[in-house]
């Protein structure tokens, strides 16, 4: 009840401040039924922003909702059930979900219309980059280039079968989403490669159903819209309340635009860890080096375990581990130059025992991944407040990218 | 001859610079030649490991690294980049039962993470946004005293 009154007013608020003419108002923050501030999106890992019908068996899903415009218009639409997702860079929506007012404006590639294969390691989403009005919370609408993914764009078949984004994700059921809000350390999905060559494998110029790699400037590259900003642009803080050992069905938390912006986001007591030119820091586990990623979109802890025995796979859920009784592991995060370095205590629980009860939010549940990458899912998020600094942009904790905790 | 020529070719593979190559999942090492129009990529290093050999290329979006074994057959390919490769070619004669496979494995929500397996290989990708990775193997190709998370 409360929160969804909390949801309404929200809804009004970025309704009122997205779509009207006006929409300068500043609230505080302060919790209770008041309206977020302007730099303030409601998260709900599991909660009512999570889509039921995308939802099932998904465990730590975080959900937020924006509102996307025709480009210079007052015609939007509200949507929820958007992935926060620090390990990408843009915003991408279901075309299925978007309503019969929503007109977006495609970009032009050369003759054609630009099209991304985007791709997030096991999947991919296939659709035409359009230009939308975004509006994040009580922020000013901005107009950014957004994916509509659309697996039948340009009539290429993403099937298994096909060369151009095959498996491509074919809608939001089976993707688990309506969309994905990238607000990740960089700004572009591609950057500096996809301007120079037109053989990535990402970008697309589509004339009828004929599409042929392209080269696109960064301008229309799909990007983190919190990097198109007024003020606020500098990156987002991700703040997730703790979990209980044994679960929870659902968490909120917030999502705050800006670091050392506004009052309600000024860092204190927290490390930087500068990232590299992929995101990526370094993680040390028991002698064994990872490169490292910090991800609110993984909903895990991912990782190849340094001995075997010490986790072993479920045998029911062969992804996920299953140690007979809690295991306590002590990690280093490092920069990616090597410092600074900061210890890391972390449990990996029995996936099948933890997860028999109908709790949907867990912070320590982890599986087994191919060698070389450590994933810092969600479960790192809960009781930390991680702030994630956008490329070239500054704040009191340096230059981005890095991401501070 | 065919493993003669290959052995020859490892051997002058540094050498070859800026040459398109390319070699297939399953086949010996010479599908370099044959298949090197088919990807842009061109030679990068060449290194000697205890039981196979791993022979790099490099394109635009992504550098391959295919695993050979010492009688000149690739048994395992593994990439990083800013987008997969196009397996198509690279899983060569296993190219249709990984895409009936790829059909039939559900997606994984939440998980940077996927998993193809086939009656004869295993085809992996994780990673994410601007750092993709993924490798691809023939377990019963595999030399003996080799881990398969050598290949990476």
């Amino acid at each position: 009840m409360k929160s969804s009154k909390r949801a309404l007013l929200f809804l009004i608020l970025v309704l009122a401040a997205g779509c009207g003419s006006g929409g300068s108002s500043t609230p505080s923050v302060t919790g209770g039924n008041e309206a977020p501030a302007s730099n303030v999106l409601p998260i709900t890992v599991n909660g009512s922003l999570c889509s039921p019908s995308t939802s099932a068996f998904y465990l730590n899903k975080p959900c937020v909702s924006i509102t996307i415009c025709n480009p210079g218009t007052s015609t939007c639409q509200t949507i929820n059930d958007i992935l926060l997702d620090t390990g990408s860079f843009g915003l991408r929506i279901f075309k299925s979900v978007l309503s019969s007012d929503i007109s977006l404006t495609q970009v032009a590639s050369g003759s054609g219309s630009l099209a991304e294969c985007a791709q997030f390691g096991g999947f991919s989403e296939w659709g035409p980059v359009q230009l939308a009005g975004v509006a994040l919370a009580g922020e000013p609408t901005v107009t950014v280039p957004i994916q509509v993914i659309d697996p039948t764009f340009a009539n290429i078949s993403t099937s298994s079968t096909s060369t151009i984004c095959p498996g491509a994700d074919q809608g939001p059921v089976s993707a688990g989403f309506s969309g994905i809000l990238g607000v990740g350390v960089l700004s572009q999905d591609c950057g500096s490669d996809c301007v120079t060559n037109s053989n990535i494998g990402i970008y697309y110029s589509c004339n009828g159903s004929t599409c042929s790699g392209t080269k696109v400037g960064l301008s229309s590259q799909v990007q983190n819209p919190v990097a198109f900003l007024p003020s606020d642009n500098n990156g987002v803080i991700v703040e997730l309340p703790s979990v209980p050992s044994n679960g929870s069905p659902s968490v909120n938390g917030i999502l705050v635009l800006g670091i050392g912006t506004k009052t309600n986001n000024v860092p204190s007591g927290v490390t930087t860890y500068n990232t590299d030119i992929f995101g990526e820091i370094i993680t040390i586990l028991t002698g064994t080096t990872y490169s490292s990623i910090i991800d609110s979109g993984s909903n895990g802890l991912f990782f190849t375990p340094p001995s075997t025995g010490l986790l072993p796979n479920c045998a029911s859920n062969p992804t996920w581990f299953c140690p007979s009784s809690a295991t306590t592991l002590s990690a280093e995060n490092e920069g990616a130059s090597g410092s600074p370095s900061g210890e890391v205590f972390f449990q990996i629980g029995n996936f099948d025992i933890l997860t028999s009860s109908s709790n949907m939010v867990f912070s320590n549940i982890g599986g087994s991944s191919p060698p070389g990458l450590f994933d810092w899912g969600l479960p790192f998020y809960f009781g930390r407040n991680i702030f994630v600094g956008i490329q070239n942009t500054s704040s009191s904790l340096g230059t981005g990218p890095y991401f501070a905790y | 001859m065919k493993r003669k020529l290959c052995a020859l070719f490892l051997g002058f593979g540094l050498l070859m610079a800026a040459q398109q190559v390319h070699a297939t999942l399953g086949e010996t090492a010479d599908s370099v030649t044959t298949d090197r129009k088919a990807i842009s990529a061109v030679r990068g290093a060449t290194t000697v490991h205890t039981g196979y050999t791993v022979q790099e290329i490099v394109s635009d979006a992504v550098t391959v690294r295919e695993y050979i074994s010492p009688s000149g057959v690739v048994f395992g390919i593994a990439w990083n980049g800013l987008s997969s490769p196009d397996l198509t070619l690279l899983l060569g004669f296993y190219s249709g039962e990984y895409r009936k496979a790829l059909q039939q494995t559900p997606r994984m929500r939440g998980r940077r993470f996927s998993q193809i397996k086939t009656d004869h290989i295993v085809v992996e990708k994780w990673g994410h946004m601007r750092n993709l990775r993924g490798r691809a193997y023939v377990p019963s190709l595999i030399p003996q005293g080799v881990t398969v998370d050598e290949i990476k």
